[in-house]
């Protein structure tokens, strides 16, 4: 580091007379403020404001709990009628991925369900298998590509589905309840001791 | 602090509202867009998201024969690799083999039959009309007995599926099938039939060979079966326990074997024959001790080390060493590439077969192994076309002699020369039916295309050939559904014959396959309700066959009938005043003939030796470039009596200065996005010259002069420089000792 004293007199010169008129600047920027204090008030209710933004983005959008294109209620099937998850999640415990059940598993069981048989949605359903066609559901629960998230672990570790899925048995409409964060994750491998749950490559490989 | 007018409560009250509005933006922006979950409406069997299964079939994208095993995910294929029991390949796999998936995904495939409606112009029409024009027109020749009118012309297709051909000839009237593939050994098959009395191609040992001669034969690139090879040639290497296998090339230009061998001799090409006689004479003169020797001696005069070192360039003294290191150790002497594809190619072969013999290497491990019977008659109702049968097929057309020309994945517009007029012969056929996957340039001359699946998703099956030294067959299975549009060409054939009102007990190619195999399970002594347990298990191991002692040793060896020795001088076209340069086309490991080059992973990949990628160019040594005044990059003129290309220079030191080498497989003028206006194509070059005895086109005899013609390009490629600039990366004392 250079010091003052250390440069050549001509510049010695010009860094004291700076150092001198300092004292006078630094008086002039606590009277500069003055003026400032309204656009200060300003910025903070512009942050506050983007706060606000943010919350009203989370309470009003649906993309926790987004309109499916059949109103399908898993309070009535895994609720009332109890069925097991993994029935038609059938691959939870032996893949990465739990699956979604196939149209004709759908139309395998509504076919002979009688009561509900002419309902709106199931004409809906009845449709997609007429045309041959799947069901665009859309994705809930989803964790970036990067991470390499599987089932099979998590189900043979003997997690209850709601664990992470929350009490999907009283869902009418299927909806995020935990926030599928990293910090999520750690917290209940660090809680559960995982073997090498925080680990990077555990996850991210 | 003032008080708050009005103003600065407007200005409150904007911020807060810019602030919320932002924040709201900021949220929906950094949301992920949503994903669908979408099921399968009808599952397929043993379907589990998220789980991969992997099938076995065959590679069909070489002739090797290796067997592969393909992961599938959600019903789509995601990568090829080795299968590990099949034993051609035993788990390894090339880059041209795992290219299988752009082939499978290529956006260039024929997705449905197209029709030309004579303005150059394709139009797609459906399955029905397409089957009906073709059986409409087969019927009106066969109504007029004109089955010679129709030739069926595919590329090379092995297994059982030769026999569904034979049987939709026999049909509906087709005198002929003949299979064209530019890879074929054509040479090979005729020199082994002359001295060995067999056109099967026996199995060349090189993993227990001590010393491997090769005349030009590139194993490690694209000679036979090069996965096969490139595993004998590990364990020659490193896996011996006696001796670690010396390896000797013989090529004007160094190919990836001549890179990787312990010597590489330039031999002046078109005399690699004659060096193989040369030091078969040290041997017939110093070493071998037969009962036949005084004949080998008397028939190998002239062959003398001095006079073969004058013709060839390589010293006397490496031939007498050669010779004797040849014939003391385990040997294996083998032969292809641009060294047997001259005028006298079958000669040159019939010089290394007799190598072979003195040195006592047929039969031997580490040597010749010939095949045993595989046990299953193969059916063989077509005949491989020559270069010279490809002539008269032009000639036939030409002539108006032929009707109808189906067509089914060969390409010989592009691997025929140019000068022999094929695609002006084909103008001249009344209906071309291609049963293509591509639309390559012989597929573009078609009235009709009828789009075949890809190899991944047709039924076959295949006795690799080279075979591994005992019998072993495969069955091939599609291990992904139909991806558009497409039929196998089975099925073609079989929808065809119906349509014409033929009674056909085989509803398709699978059950052709299948049926097939029951009478050889039954043939073999199985009991007929196992079958399906045979047919699950052999589906299922991609491979059938067992390893038995079957090296012939011990069993008498025929004398090699030495009046089959002749002239292996091979006829160079072209004046040598005039012409200066001798071409040496090669095969390359990424395109082979030209097949590969709509595949883009094998675009992207640099050559082996000079790291170019995605263009053609011609090889120069470093001297005949200074003479020349040639720097990398600068384009020439390529001409020949033949013909004129031009293509960047490289500058190459591992090749003779009076040779000049291109790589085959660019210059497509079809063949999808990848293949089309890239590079040239050096076979437009050749002087369409033929071995007189085996009818095989004489592809690497041709000489050619050299134009600067003062444009400049930039080659792409991996490499810097070959030099080491003082780095002492590799320096002499360790090259030779290290």
């Amino acid at each position: 580091m250079l010091s003052v004293h250390n440069r050549p007199p001509k510049i010695q010169a010009i860094a004291k007379q700076e150092f001198r008129e300092g004292v006078r600047v630094n008086v002039s920027v606590l009277e500069a403020l003055k003026p400032l204090r309204k656009s200060a008030l300003l910025g903070i209710i512009g942050i506050v404001g983007i706060v606000v933004g943010l919350k009203i983005n989370a309470a009003y959008s649906t993309h926790l709990k987004p309109v499916q294109p059949i109103e399908f209620s898993h309070r009535i099937h895994a609720g009332e009628n109890q069925i097991e998850c993994l029935y038609c999640h059938s691959s939870a415990d032996r893949s990465p991925s739990a699956g979604v059940p196939s149209v004709a598993k759908c139309v395998g069981c509504h076919e002979r369900i009688a009561t509900v048989r002419d309902s709106a949605e199931i004409a809906k359903l009845n449709a997609y298998w007429q045309a041959q066609e799947p069901i665009p559901w859309i994705k809930v629960h989803d964790v970036p590509d990067f991470v390499h998230f599987t089932h099979k672990r998590h189900v043979l570790a003997g997690l209850e589905c709601q664990q992470c899925h929350g009490p999907v048995e009283t869902m009418d409409r299927i909806e995020r309840v935990a926030d599928l964060t990293m910090p999520w994750c750690t917290d209940c491998h660090t809680l559960n001791q995982t073997d090498n749950g925080l680990d990077c490559y555990t996850c991210h490989k | 602090m003032t008080s708050i007018n009005r103003r600065d409560f407007f200005k409150f009250v904007g911020a807060g509202g810019a602030g919320a509005g932002a924040g709201y933006l900021y949220a929906e922006l950094v949301k992920r867009p949503q994903e669908l979950l979408v099921p399968q409406v009808v599952p397929p069997e043993d379907y589990s998201p998220g789980l991969a299964t992997w099938y076995n079939t065959v590679c069909n994208q070489c002739s090797g024969g290796c067997g592969i095993s393909v992961r599938i995910r959600e019903g789509e294929a995601k990568k090829i690799e080795g299968n590990p029991v099949h034993p051609v390949n035993q788990g390894r796999l090339c880059a041209l083999g795992q290219s299988g998936l752009n082939a499978l995904y290529n956006p260039d495939r024929l997705k449905t039959p197209l029709r030309n409606n004579n303005e150059g112009r394709f139009q797609g029409i459906e399955w029905e009309e397409a089957i009906d024009e073709l059986a409409q027109k087969l019927n009106e020749s066969r109504a007029r007995r004109q089955s010679d009118r129709v030739q069926l012309l595919t590329g090379n297709i092995r297994g059982h599926v030769n026999g569904l051909i034979g049987h939709f000839m026999e049909w509906v009237g087709v005198a002929s099938h003949m299979q064209y593939d530019f890879t074929r050994p054509a040479n090979l098959y005729e020199a082994n039939q002359l001295t060995f009395g067999q056109s099967m191609l026996p199995y060349y040992d090189i993993r227990n060979t001590h010393y491997l001669l090769s005349f030009g034969a590139d194993y490690l690139g694209t000679w036979l079966s090069p996965v096969h090879n490139s595993l004998g040639y590990g364990h020659l290497r490193q896996g011996q326990t006696e001796k670690r296998g010396t390896c000797i090339q013989v090529e004007p230009r160094m190919s990836l074997s001549g890179a990787n061998a312990d010597e590489w001799l330039p031999a002046v090409p078109g005399s690699e024959g004659s060096l193989a006689l040369g030091i078969a004479n040290v041997i017939a003169n110093g070493h071998y001790t037969g009962a036949d020797q005084a004949e080998w001696a008397n028939a190998l005069t002239t062959y003398t080390p001095s006079n073969i070192a004058r013709l060839t360039g390589i010293s006397e003294v490496d031939i007498e060493r050669i010779a004797e290191e040849f014939f003391t150790n385990a040997s294996l002497a083998i032969a292809g590439g641009a060294a047997t594809a001259g005028t006298e190619g079958v000669a040159t072969h019939i010089a290394v077969n007799a190598l072979n013999y003195l040195a006592g290497n047929i039969g031997q491990k580490g040597g010749v192994i010939f095949n045993s019977d595989p046990g299953f008659a193969q059916t063989s109702t077509f005949e491989h076309a020559n270069y010279q049968q490809m002539i008269t097929l032009a000639e036939k057309m030409k002539n108006n002699e032929v009707d109808i020309l189906i067509l089914h994945d060969t390409n010989p517009i592009f691997s025929m020369p140019s000068s022999s007029n094929f695609q002006e012969a084909m103008e001249n056929v009344p209906l071309v039916v291609a049963l293509s996957g591509f639309m390559d340039e012989t597929t573009a001359m078609a009235d009709l295309i009828l789009p075949t699946d890809n190899y991944l998703e047709s039924w076959g099956d295949d006795v690799p050939e080279p075979a591994v030294g005992f019998s072993v067959a495969s069955i091939s299975q599609p291990v992904v559904s139909r991806l558009y549009d497409t039929r196998s060409l089975g099925d073609i054939l079989i929808d065809t014959a119906r349509m014409m009102g033929t009674e056909v007990s085989w509803d398709s190619t699978e059950a052709y396959i299948q049926d097939v195999w029951s009478r050889i399970y039954a043939q073999q002594g199985g009991d007929p309700s196992g079958f399906d347990n045979f047919w699950r298990s052999a589906l299922e191991a991609g491979v059938w066959g067992q390893e038995t002692a079957s090296t012939n040793q011990g069993s008498t060896v025929k004398p090699f009938p030495v009046n089959q020795l002749s002239d292996v001088s091979n006829k160079l076209e072209g004046d040598e005043s005039e012409y200066p340069f001798v071409l040496h086309p090669y095969l390359t490991l990424t395109f082979l003939d030209g097949r590969g080059a709509n595949l883009p992973w094998q675009q992207e990949l640099p050559d082996p030796l000079t790291s170019v990628v995605y263009n053609s160019w011609v090889e120069l040594n470093p001297g005949t470039a200074v003479e020349l005044g040639v720097k990398e990059g600068d384009v020439l003129e390529v001409t020949s009596p033949s013909g004129t290309i031009r293509a960047p220079a490289f500058i190459y030191e591992a090749i003779r200065p009076d040779v000049v080498a291109m790589p085959i497989g660019q210059g497509h003028e079809q063949y999808g996005r990848y293949a089309e206006q890239r590079g040239v194509n050096p076979i437009d070059l050749v002087v369409p010259n033929f071995d007189q005895r085996s009818g095989a086109l004489a592809w690497a005899g041709t000489r050619v002069k050299i134009l600067k013609t003062g444009e400049r390009v930039l080659l792409i490629k991996t490499d810097g420089i070959t030099r080491t600039l003082g780095r002492q990366i590799l320096g002499p004392s360790e090259a030779e000792h290290g």
